[in-house]
Formats: structure tokens, sequence, C-alpha cells
């Protein structure tokens, strides 16, 4: 094991080169700039590919190419860089490109406060591009998760071909702490298989395995609806409802799977907390201060946030009667979670550009316990 | 209750601030503790009240940001009115540059530094004035141990300026000695 002092952006760079990433594609923004610069150095040194692209949409659609050439491949941004980006997520959705999109949150809408905090864009990030499709996010509450989640990224990204997009917040990529390195991390490469279709599969996962241009394979690759062998069918709706049910079935059917979560004092706890991202300290430490006073109170943390954990119910435990979801946006996870239960579900929101601390959400917490 | 030490430094943006929380939250790490810290970024860092914070602790730290500084180490007015009300009432300590005359809060104690003064007259560089403070803050707080300050100003601090930062440091340290029983309860 290894021991390292980095801030979160920097963390992000490390994991993605533990995951194998060698390329990287992006167009500077506050508050995520540190891991392009970072990188860029890296990647000098290990002999990655490094493109600074002239915006946000040449460098996602840039990294779609480059996975479609083999490699690993990643970009990073914030809020007004991700809306741009929302067409090259939808493309690589629809393609079956794996890739890793960093979303550093700042606060919005718009360009908003560049080095101001927000989890602002957690619906941006699931309904960002047109169509149903699916995604996977993660959100970490570290930096030692943010290396973490970095490495699962990708690894999900390959295993689902699918955008993997890593939700962290400005408080989490200045964060400066203590990580450790474990030396033997599992990581997934995608898989290939010479002549098979690479839009269509018999695999009870739903994912089919991914030609390389360049490995000569006749590959053929477009966002328009295609049948298994990459061929438009623009006009046959057999061939759309088949497309567009896998796309979705190949995350949602493996979602248990897919999805990691962390509780605390769930067995008598009547009030939970549900939290996410750096609010989740903020969450943490209102939850054992309370504790500490004998109240029945728990929290669960979403380390996934999409797919959402539907089975939300499940996780709560029996006697949860207020589920109560602090976040540095209006609602956006708490509009989630209305979906999946029939308790009191109270929303704390903080959008002024300020993380969440504590005490506030102690003092919110007591009108309930 | 587990041991954690809260530090905010804070300055006028320029002053070396977020330098010399790098440097105390590297020594943190270096000691093997568990540290979090974040400072000022943007605008705010290079100009206005400027501040970086440091939470050291023996286990894992929970919430990463200073929720009340068993320390405050003050280099300019404005900063200083701007983050004294984080201090921890009753027993936070407040070691300030004496280049300005802090308006005292009751419960809290306060020793002044002549960190700038000393740098000018010493070293002949007033920028040396952040490691001064820190080195002296280290001298009578302990919240980190000297060798590792020593160790984390020769990674941080690139070669051509590393002596003269090694003197500050020493310098702290000897202020830090002197200054120790100036410390004055309000």
């Amino acid at each position: 094991m290894v021991r390292y002092y980095l801030s979160g952006n920097e963390a992000i760079v490390e994991g993605a080169i533990r995951a194998g990433c060698r390329y990287y594609a992006g167009y500077p923004i506050t508050p995520s700039t540190e891991i392009m610069e970072r990188i860029s150095i890296r990647f000098n040194e290990i002999g990655g590919v490094f493109m600074q692209m002239e915006d946000e949409i040449a460098a996602i659609c840039s990294v779609i190419g480059a996975s479609w050439a083999g490699a690993k491949a990643m970009t990073a941004t914030s809020g007004p860089g991700f809306s741009l980006m929302q067409e090259g997520i939808g493309y690589a959705a629809m393609t079956e490109t794996p890739i890793v999109v960093v979303d550093v949150q700042r606060a919005g809408p718009s360009t908003g406060q560049a080095t101001r905090v927000a989890s602002g864009d957690i619906m941006q990030a699931k309904w960002g591009s047109s169509g149903d499709y699916q995604v996977i996010a993660v959100s970490p509450w570290s930096v030692q998760e943010a290396y973490e989640q970095t490495i699962s990224a990708f690894n999900l990204a390959e295993k689902y071909r699918v955008p993997v997009l890593l939700l962290t917040e400005e408080a989490i990529g200045h964060l400066r702490e203590r990580i450790d390195v474990v030396k033997d991390i599992e990581i997934f490469n995608r898989r290939k298989k010479p002549g098979a279709a690479p839009f269509g599969t018999e695999e009870r996962d739903g994912v089919p395995p991914m030609p390389t241009f360049g490995e000569g394979e006749k590959a053929l690759v477009t966002g328009s609806t295609h049948d298994s062998y990459g061929f438009r069918r623009t006009d046959d709706p057999l061939v759309q409802d088949r497309l567009v049910s896998r796309l979705n079935e190949k995350i949602i059917n493996n979602r248990e799977e897919i999805i990691d979560y962390e509780d605390y004092y769930l067995e008598d706890a009547t009030v939970v907390v549900i939290s996410y991202g750096f609010t989740a300290r903020s969450s943490l430490f209102a939850v054992e201060a309370l504790r500490a006073e004998g109240r029945k109170i728990g929290m669960l943390r979403l380390k996934t946030l999409w797919p959402f954990p539907d089975s939300l119910k499940r996780n709560i435990g029996a006697r949860a009667n207020v589920l109560f979801v602090p976040e540095m946006n209006k609602g956006q996870v708490a509009g989630e979670v209305r979906k999946y239960v029939s308790c009191q579900v109270v929303t704390f929101t903080q959008t002024n550009g300020e993380v969440i601390y504590p005490d506030a959400i102690i003092e919110q917490l007591r009108r309930y316990l | 209750m587990v041991p954690i030490k809260q530090v905010i430094l804070c300055g006028f943006g320029g002053q070396g601030i977020v330098l010399a929380g790098t440097i105390l939250s590297q020594a943190a790490f270096n000691d093997g503790k568990w540290v979090s810290s974040t400072d000022s970024y943007g605008a705010a860092a290079r100009g206005g009240a400027c501040r970086a914070e440091v939470v050291i602790s023996e286990r894992p730290i929970i919430f990463p940001y200073v929720i009340a500084a068993d320390t405050l180490i003050a280099m300019y007015q404005t900063a200083y009115d701007k983050y004294i009300g984080c201090v921890k009432p009753g027993e936070g300590v407040v070691i300030y540059d004496e280049r300005f005359v802090p308006e005292e809060m009751k419960g809290l104690k306060y020793v002044g530094i002549p960190a700038s003064r000393t740098a000018l007259e010493e070293l002949n560089n007033g920028m040396a004035a952040n490691v001064i403070i820190l080195s002296a803050a280290v001298e009578m707080t302990d919240v980190v141990s000297k060798k590792e300050l020593k160790s984390a100003i020769e990674e941080i601090i690139p070669e051509r300026l590393r002596e003269l930062n090694l003197k500050a440091m020493n310098i702290g340290f000897r202020l830090g000695r002197t200054k120790s029983n100036h410390i004055h309860q309000r």
C-alpha cells in the first residue's frame, strides 16, 4: 500500500491512469482544470495522448473516437461544458462507446459561479441528451473515493459499453486528503470477439463485444438506428424498438451489480438521511452527533446515482418513517427518492455556492427526532 | 473524543497563505496523520481576504472543513476580521502578525509574532513572513512535528528559495520559543 496526499482532481487523474486511461481530450474549465493540467503532465511521463480541443463538443467526440480506436479515454469538465457534452453522451450511449466523463460540478445554471460548489447536474446527467437511454453515474465523497470511483468508472464503461459519468463537486475536486492506494486493483477490459455482431448479442448481460478500428474488422458506427451489424435502419420500427430496449435493459437488468451504497445505523433508525457526494460528509457528521445523543437516526449514502437505487425501500430499514435528503441543488435526488417510497421525504436544499455544514443539517433533523 | 486539530491561516492574497497551508498539511501527512485541507481559490487567492484551512486527526476525518478552529494564524486585519468568528470559543488561540493590532475577542488567547518585520530585518525579504509565522505557530502549538515541517518545506519549496525558507523556519521557531510566554488570555 502506498500513501499519497492529493486533491480530488489529482486523484481522478491517478485513478484514470491506474485504470488504463491513455487518451484525454478536453477543454479547460474551472473547477475541473487541474485534471487536465495534471493528466497532460502525467501522460508525458507515461506515454498517453493528450489533446486540448477547441471546445467541449469536440472534446467528447474526440474521446469517443479514441475509444473506438481501442483506447480507454476520458474527458473532464464542469456544468456549462457538461451541457455542451450532452450531444456526445447521447451519441456514446447509442453507439455503445465506453467513455468516462468527469463533471466537477459548480454553481449554475449556465456559467453561474465558476469557483463555487453545487450538485446541480444530477438530472442533467441522466436526462441531458435526446431519447431513452441509460448512463451510469457515480459520486465520490472523498479524495480516496475520487480515486477508486474513477477506476470503477472505467471498469463499468468497459464492461457495459456505456458512458460513465463521475459526478463530483468543486468541494471534492479542490479538497486535499490523504489516500491509500492498494497494489491489487481489479481492472476490466472490454470484451472482443472478432466477427461477432458489435451491436447485438444473445449474451445474457446484453452487452455485445466491441471491435476496434485498425484490427481488421469491418465496423460501422452510427448514432442513427442500426441493426446488430451497425447498418442504418432508420425506418424499421422493430429494429428501433429492439435497440432502444437493449440499450436500457443492459443497464437496468444489471443494476444490482452496478449500484453501490453504504449504510449507517439503519437497524433501529426512524429517521434516515439519504446523502451523496460531499454533502454526505456533513450528513454523517450530523448523524454521528445525533446518535451520540441516543437519537434513532441512520444514513444511506448513495455511491451510484444512475441507475437510481430503486430498491431504496428495502435499503432504508423497516422502521424509517422520515427520509431526509440534504443536497446542494433544489431537491433533484429527493424527487427521485419520492418515486420509490411512500413515507415522508423531507428536502433540505442549499444553492448559495457554499457547502452544507453539519450544524445546519442537525438543526433541521431535530424537527423530526 | 478523538483529538482533531483545526487550523485556519488567513491573510491578504499574495502573502503566501495558501502555500503556508499546503506546507502545514503536508507536514501533518508526513507525520502519519489523517489530514484534510482546502484553501481560497481563484480571485480570492490573488488579493482580498484569503484563507487556508487544515484539519488534522489521528483517525479518518468525517467532515473535512474547519468547524471551530483551535488555532487561527492571521496575517492581515481584514482577513482576521472575517475569520475570527470561526475560532473555538473559550479555548482557541490566535497567532497574529504584529503588523496589525487585532481587536481582541473575550475568551480567546492571543500572541503577536513580528513575522513581517523580522522577515524584512533578518532576511531582507518580506515574502518569508508566512513561513516565519507558521513555524512560530508550530513551535507553540505542536500541531505538527518540527522535523516534518522542515521536510515539508524541503519538498514543496523550489530549490532556489529553499534556503531562505529554512532560515525563515528557524527564525519562526526562535520567535515561537520567546513568545510562548507572551500568550495572553482575554
